[in-house]
């Protein structure tokens, strides 16, 4: 589903992707681990289509297609989606009018037939309910005075409602807690599917309990330096980053 | 009147030491401080010759614009000025609501008593042959209660028109007026309002001016707070592109104690558009416990877009809790990507996220009307949001 090959990204003439691999098919789940700073955002970023991120470098394939050359709203339409690990409060605009209108024109880019009012507060209904989210949060401005636990809730719930191929997971777990970890881990596996792929980046072991990965891949100085199962996760948890960067090292003497 | 070019001094019909003389507050040096940034604009219409403008039929696209299932049976209209008796509805006025009308366009509104329904006031301009100018008077009063007065400007394209309201509002001990003024007007007409209102002790004003269009929109709007616990709620926008120009002053006197201001502006400037927000609020000495709170934000749509905000504040008395903040900046461009991300066109995103910006002003405002002003702001984007 998403090939991307010795990817190369600048951001302000910084480079933070320094020859990024990875290959993500169908159905699994990957977690991205690593150390602030190490370009896990970044990534996120590039793929959803994020301006002031230059690519010098690399490929990213998804579905047979350059995704580069897409807009960020044709990603989405094509079943791209990032949870952003800083939603952004939109005052003024409420979210369940974002909402119809975001799915509906991706509908039409689709050639699916747009949904009316009633059509499309049925399907926010049976979300809402699956995630154990207060309708009232529907009626209020996007994102706009939130808590930060209700703002990653929102994520997942627009995540649900938008049903991508593709779902990263931008740190979504920080800043939760238990409780609401557990919703957003909830929320992630009922939408798990042989037909769809999620990137989960985290800083912290803590989400796999609740969401287990087929992948794990360790990203330090923008390289995957690093990819295992769960374990590798485990391993992390227990001996920090610094074991990595030692094994590094180790290995390059 | 420093600060004029001598050109303007010369010819016996250049009236711009009149137009000076005339719009705003205060002696010469206040007025020519308070114009600085409408000074250019002020003087192309000094330098044009206005004729006084007569009472002329209203045009059928603006008889459209004035109905309002909520004011049916209560609406009086004004056509440059003078009252409009044919084009007028007071056929359900209360017994609450007394009105006269005086020498000189004037009118007086009396209101005793709850009233529960708003009243309508509609100022056209409507053009003559030449360019016109119309001058008005309105006194309203609140003796008790509560009352909503919808206040609309409209015009018709053509010649030039200049008009100018003066409106004095007096809301008496314990009154609640709501007081809603939409101006959508066309680039050939310019407006200047000057209004003062009079909040007494535990009276309250809650105010919102949507502003539209027009070659030159000038408010000064002067709140004075002299009665013990009077409080102020302003709200107000400006859309402006093309080449239009508003210039919107306001002025809030706190001068007893625990009066309260909360001032909620927003401007927005596409194109080569021109706006002006002055916030003016002073707490006089001994006017303690006063809240004041003013918030002012702007955006700029395009690189040759200007606006220009002055938030200033006085404060004499001792214990105050006073607030405020003025920005002018350009869209942000995250809050862009994140509706992108989620699949909204760039344009779609990008009208969404300025209508949303303004929104907040429209939210004292009834349904009816709020849907009118959610309307006129979308005709006024660079695009219409497509649903």
């Amino acid at each position: 589903m998403l090939k991307i090959d010795n990817l190369h990204v600048r951001v302000a003439g910084k480079e933070i992707l320094k020859g990024l691999t990875l290959a993500v098919g169908a159905g699994e789940v990957h977690a991205i681990m690593g150390p602030n700073g190490a370009g896990k955002s970044t990534l996120g970023n590039v793929l959803a289509g994020r301006e002031g991120y230059e690519v010098s470098a690399g490929t990213i394939e998804y579905k047979g297609r350059n995704l580069l050359d897409l807009e960020p709203e044709q990603r989405a339409a094509e079943g791209v989606f990032l949870a952003f690990q800083y939603p952004v409060e939109i005052p003024g605009v409420n979210n369940t009018y974002f909402l119809k209108a975001a799915l509906n024109a991706q509908r039409k880019h689709r050639g699916q037939p747009e949904l009316d009012s009633m059509q499309f507060l049925k399907l926010v209904r049976e979300k809402l309910r699956v995630l154990h989210i207060p309708d009232d949060l529907m009626n209020r401005a996007v994102n706009a005075g939130f808590s930060g636990g209700e703002k990653k809730r929102n994520e997942i719930f627009q995540m649900a409602l938008l049903e991508p191929q593709l779902a990263i997971l931008d740190e979504t777990d920080s800043g939760l807690d238990i409780d609401a970890l557990k919703m957003v881990a909830d929320g992630v596996n009922a939408m798990r599917d042989p037909a769809r792929a999620f990137v989960v980046i985290t800083h912290y072991q803590r989400l796999l309990e609740y969401i287990v990965p087929d992948f794990v891949h360790v990203l330090v100085d923008g390289r995957i330096v690093e990819s295992g199962d769960r374990s590798l996760a485990l391993k992390l948890e227990e001996h920090g980053y610094a074991w990595i960067a030692d094994r590094r090292l180790a290995g390059a003497a | 009147m420093h600060g004029l070019p001598t050109a303007a001094l010369q010819g016996p019909r250049d009236v711009s030491l009149d137009l000076l003389a005339e719009l705003g507050a205060g002696d010469a040096r206040e007025r020519e401080e308070s114009w600085r940034y409408s000074k250019g604009a002020l003087r192309a219409l000094s330098q044009q010759e206005f004729l006084p403008a007569t009472a002329l039929p209203l045009p059928a696209p603006l008889q459209a614009q004035l109905e309002r299932t909520t004011t049916r049976g209560r609406r009086l209209v004004f056509i440059n000025g003078s009252y409009a008796a044919s084009d007028s509805d007071i056929s359900a006025l209360g017994g609450e609501i007394l009105i006269q009308h005086g020498a000189g366009n004037e009118v007086a509104i009396t209101f005793s008593g709850a009233d529960a329904e708003p009243l309508h006031l509609v100022y056209a301009s409507v053009p003559g042959n030449a360019a016109t100018r119309w001058r008005a008077t309105c006194r309203v009063e609140l003796r008790d209660g509560r009352a909503t007065i919808i206040e609309q400007h409209l015009g018709a394209p053509g010649a030039d028109v200049l008009g100018s309201l003066r409106s004095d509002v007096a809301v008496a001990a314990n009154a609640h007026l709501c007081i809603a003024s939409v101006s959508d007007v066309p680039n050939s007409v310019s407006l200047y309002r000057r209004t003062d209102v009079a909040v007494a002790a535990a009276a309250s004003l809650v105010s919102t001016h949507a502003t539209f269009g027009g070659r030159l929109q000038r408010l000064d709007f002067d709140v004075d707070l002299g009665g013990e616990r009077a409080r102020l709620e302003s709200n107000g926008s400006f859309v402006l592109r093309g080449r239009e120009h508003a210039d919107m002053h306001l002025q809030v006197r706190h001068r007893t104690r625990d009066t309260q201001s909360a001032v909620l502006w927003r401007g927005v400037a596409h194109e080569r558009a021109r706006g002006i927000f002055h916030g003016g609020i002073t707490v006089a000495a001994g006017a303690d416990g006063a809240d004041a709170r003013l918030s002012n934000k702007n955006l700029l749509l395009s690189a040759q877009a200007e606006i220009d905000t002055q938030p200033v504040l006085e404060i004499y008395a001792d214990e105050v809790k006073a607030a405020h903040g003025a920005t002018v900046g350009q869209l942000d461009p995250t809050a862009l990507f994140y509706l992108r991300s989620r699949g909204l066109s760039a344009e779609t995103a990008r009208n969404l996220l300025i209508a949303g910006f303004c929104r907040e002003t429209f939210a004292a405002v009834g349904n009816e009307l709020r849907a009118q002003l959610e309307s006129l702001l979308l005709q006024r984007l660079p695009q219409e949001v497509t649903e």
